[in-house]
């Protein structure tokens, strides 16, 4: 409770020290707000909040990593940022501030324990990122991209609310708990409610990114700024599927079974389409989001899996993203004019600290150990292995795929003829570049604590 | 530990390592690398089983990351320091050897190698399994022909989906099995279920066949030899590859003992086949390089089909051979490389009569060729000779076809060095072997002697860690290591 408010009172200074024009005490603020609202999540259990603790809002251990993980992705987003939005000091701080409310709507759909707080939680994560996308007024895609993203997403959100609104009318209440029991107890097996999960599935789905409600993706991806698809990519992703994967194994695990088909079919069209799509990309943003629906195939793995569904997906997204947010990093030193991939060409070869990040974190999407995401994908699908072998299978085939991608990509950068091409890099992009490291790197170790 | 370290921590400090001296530094890493790997011989007792990691406890998911090594796993451990310092030496005076990324990476390549043959943790083989793959692949793309982007795609997806195939094995191993401990896995028990044993046998083997490689899947690696430089065709196939047949021996045969029924004879055919065909393609090819890549298959066929005889005699021998086949590879790989070097041309047809003007050359190739089609007291000769003996136990047609090995290796080997060194002399200018390339060949021929000699050394260190996992996996053995 405690972050929360730390969090979002920062992103309320944020707005007033915006005023100053100074980008740098901007952002020197906002990472000490963030910061501080990561120790006391830390600490969430060790001292007395000075705040009423409140019964939709609870942090349990997987929730407390998930929150965790959210604040530290943010930080690197508002990190990336930076150098974008040094050259535009008049929203500098409207960037920060929006992005801090996103992250506050994400904590609530992290910790939630009844239907209201997620709907809270949901909205308050999608507004900011509705603005944050078309906050670039000159620019024309992404203008389209805003107003693309904005209707679909309420439409989305529209069905989501219609779905709360059949789930509560066939259980009789909004709390977690309690849907769960009238749902097990079986007195409630009514269409009505069956109606209810089915829509709150598409909305998920929706929110995610997958297929087949994934064509947002591609086109918000190309509008907004880099650091904006680093978040989108990141802590909004990571947020929507933790919510997920959390309603799915607990709230409705008894009604899951019923609907894996589906899920299991949006699982090999993701993986497929997003793959097979992002091959022909010529534009790194374009491909970087066909690729985030092929990730969300993976992740969707996560729903089917009551056991260790929310710790493998912990895994997989710390790798996922932090590769992520690495390869936005670079594609934000290397882009020109347009994101065209043929700007790549060669920067890894004359460019040693980029080129070694881009191979670990390109080898990392690939899933080639003992990389984070090689555990991420180890964990999803072994624990789906006995279940559903097939469609293992087909994420193994898809997987190569996608490794061929990535590769492709790892030798257009390390080519030789970049020789003598040398970029410029600031020091926050160096510490964004430095911290997706160690998440790749040392993200799995967190395996051998638990 | 400071085994499989040295090599990582040194091969980070070669990329910082300014020109003037990479080429020391790279030969005096891997001799101090071998000198380490010595004093672990010297401690070492036949029967040992060294643990050089050895968590009390497993961690969640079963990984357990034991690491230590048998008598099997020295061999190829003293075989991969042996090999990388004989590889930069004899680079030693080319362009190549004074680049810091080279060395830095045949270095990461020695720790991913040393990784994988100590490893008792099935994901940890799996891990460095992959991890080798990554630093030859940026030598072939860095410093192998340009262009040559297709091949090394094919090299590496090929490689990559033999890699997932043995990636699912492992996790369906997971359901056999408490922990992804080496002697828990081989202690599986797979009573009744001899089809699923097979099947993740079959996935592993996979991934084996397509790095050994064995015939249908031998497509990747005549182009990628080619275009490579004679260091990473050296890396290649006197290393790589023995990380496959190290991999049936100590890993999938032991775990899936109860399926090898239904692999043993398609793997002994296919590698029956990759015999004939590796050698008919060989006599025609006009290119060292193939002819040698081709030779190779044929060589590996008849390993790969000894190995799945699983007899201890056959193990040994193969074994043998195993050492054997990095000798004679880097012996030809570097005969070729110095032809190209000095003549740019690695075309038969318009090489002849350099044993004239460079006899030295003449005579050291001679004595390569004669340890390839293993002639008497060299050691591809008892390794031959038993493989042989042990197929044709097996079944007679198996063994007669093994059997053409030493006829046709003869034919297209002797076709080789004649048409290059004999004959009317198409050049007036060879120059002859510098010092590091005569040491390199007098290594060699002293080895492949050597062991022809008194194969027996291999074979002590061998026969206790075989009886040991026989052992292991009848059960006679309640092991708690």
């Amino acid at each position: 409770m405690d972050a929360l408010i730390i969090i979002f009172v920062t992103g309320l200074i944020g707005l007033f020290v915006g005023m100053l024009k100074n980008s740098r005490l901007t952002l020197a603020v906002i990472s000490v707000g963030l910061i501080a609202g990561f120790v006391s999540m830390y600490h969430i259990n060790d001292y007395q909040s000075m705040f009423q603790s409140y019964q939709g809002l609870q942090f349990s251990r997987t929730q407390h990593m998930f929150a965790l993980l959210a604040i530290a992705l943010t930080l690197v987003s508002v990190l990336l940022g930076y150098t974008y939005f040094k050259e535009d000091e008049e929203h500098t701080s409207d960037y920060y501030g929006l992005m801090l409310f996103s992250l506050t709507g994400a904590l609530c759909l992290i910790g939630f324990s009844n239907l209201f707080m997620f709907f809270l939680g949901l909205e308050i994560l999608s507004i900011p990122i509705y603005v944050l996308v078309g906050i670039q007024k000159g620019n024309a895609l992404a203008s389209e991209a805003s107003v693309k993203y904005f209707f679909t997403g309420s439409f989305a959100t529209a069905i989501m609310l219609f779905g709360i609104a059949l789930v509560y009318g066939s259980t009789g209440s909004f709390e977690m708990n309690e849907i769960q029991m009238a749902i097990d107890m079986g007195i409630m097996k009514s269409p009505m409610l069956n109606i209810g999960v089915l829509m709150m599935m598409a909305a998920f789905l929706f929110k995610v990114g997958a297929v087949p409600f994934h064509f947002w993706g591609p086109d918000v991806y190309q509008g907004s700024s880099n650091a904006v698809m680093a978040y989108m990519a990141s802590v909004v992703k990571l947020a929507a599927l933790f919510a997920f994967v959390h309603f799915f194994n607990f709230t409705f695990h008894s009604v899951t079974p019923f609907v894996s088909g589906i899920i299991l079919f949006a699982i090999v069209v993701s993986l497929f389409l997003g793959y097979l799509s992002a091959l022909k990309q010529t534009s790194f943003r374009r491909m970087m989001a066909y690729s985030s629906i092929a990730n969300t195939g993976f992740a969707l793995f996560a729903v089917l899996n009551q056991q260790y569904g929310e710790a493998s997906l912990w895994i997989f997204m710390i790798g996922y993203a932090c590769s992520t947010i690495a390869l936005i990093t670079i594609n934000m030193i290397v882009e020109k004019e347009t994101d065209d991939i043929a700007n790549w060409k060669g920067i890894g070869y004359s460019n040693p600290f980029i080129g070694i990040t881009l191979v670990i974190s390109l080898l990392s999407m690939s899933g080639i150990p003992p990389f984070t995401g090689f555990f991420g994908k180890y964990l999803l699908l072994s624990s789906a292995f006995s279940n559903y072998l097939p469609v293992v299978i087909l994420a193994i085939i898809a997987s190569l795929i996608g490794a061929y991608l990535y590769i492709r990509l790892m030798v257009l950068s390390l080519s030789k003829d970049g020789e003598g091409h040398k970029l410029s890099i600031n020091p926050t992009q160096t510490i964004v570049l430095t911290l997706s490291l160690v998440g790749i790197l040392g993200g799995w170790l967190v395996l051998l604590i638990k | 530990m400071e085994l499989i370290f040295l090599p990582l921590i040194l091969g980070i400090i070669a990329f910082f390592v300014p020109t003037k001296w990479v080429r020391p530094f790279g030969l005096l890493a891997s001799l101090s690398i071998l000198a380490v790997s010595i004093v672990h011989l010297m401690n070492f007792h036949a029967t040992d089983y060294v643990m050089l990691f050895n968590p009390a406890e497993a961690f969640p998911l079963g990984l357990t990351f034991k690491m230590g090594y048998d008598g099997l796993g020295l061999v190829m451990v003293l075989l991969t320091n042996a090999v990388i310092l004989l590889i930069l030496l004899a680079n030693y005076n080319r362009d190549i050897a004074s680049n810091a990324k080279f060395t830095g990476l045949t270095l990461l390549m020695q720790f991913a190698l040393l990784g994988l043959f100590t490893s008792l943790d099935g994901i940890l083989f799996y891990t460095f399994w992959e991890l080798a793959l990554i630093p030859i692949f940026l030598i072939l793309y860095w410093f192998g022909k340009q262009d040559n982007n297709r091949a090394l795609f094919k090299f590496f997806l090929y490689t990559l989906l033999g890699s997932l195939m043995m990636l699912l094995s492992f996790i369906a191993l997971g359901y056999f099995s408490p922990s992804y401990s080496y002697f828990q896995l081989v202690q599986a028990n797979f009573a009744g279920k001899e089809v699923a044993a097979a099947l993740i046998m079959g996935g592993i083997l996979f991934a084996f066949s397509v790095k050994i490689p064995l015939f249908p899947f031998q497509t990747w690696q005549a182009p990628t030899y080619t275009n490579a430089p004679m260091a990473g065709t050296m890396l290649l196939s006197a290393l790589m590859l023995k990380m496959a047949l190290y991999g049936m021996i100590k890993w999938m045969i032991p775990i899936g003992f109860e399926g090898l029924v239904y692999l043993k004879w398609p793997v002994i055919t296919l590698g029956g086949i990759g015999i004939v065909y590796g050698a008919i393609i060989a006599m025609k090819q006009k290119d060292l390089k193939t002819l040698f890549a081709y030779a190779s298959i044929s060589h590996l066929g008849l390993i790969a089909a000894g190995i799945m005889i699983f007899s201890l005699s056959a193990i040994e021998a193969s074994m043998i051979q195993i050492i054997n086949h990095s000798i004679v590879a880097i012996g030809l790989f570097l005969a070729a490389g110095i032809i190209e070097d000095r003549l740019q041309t690695r075309n038969i047809e318009d090489l002849g009569g350099i044993a004239k003007v460079a006899p030295h050359f003449g005579f050291w190739f001679a004595v390569v060729t004669f340890i390839s089609v293993s002639v008497p007291f060299t050691a591809g000769f008892m390794g031959e000779f038993i493989l042989i003996k042990e197929l044709f136990t097996a079944h007679w047609v198996i063994g007669l076809t093994a059997a053409t090995t030493l006829v046709f290796g003869a034919v297209y080997m002797l076709r080789a060095y004649q048409g290059s060194m004999f004959g009317p002399s198409k050049m007036t200018v060879f120059a002859d072997l510098t010092w590091n390339e005569y040491a390199v060949f007098a290594i060699l021929a002293i080895a492949a002697v050597g062991f022809g000699l008194y194969p027996q050394i291999i074979i002590d260190f061998i026969k206790p860690s075989i009886k040991f996992t026989q052992e292991l996996m009848s059960g006679d053995l309640t092991l708690t290591k």
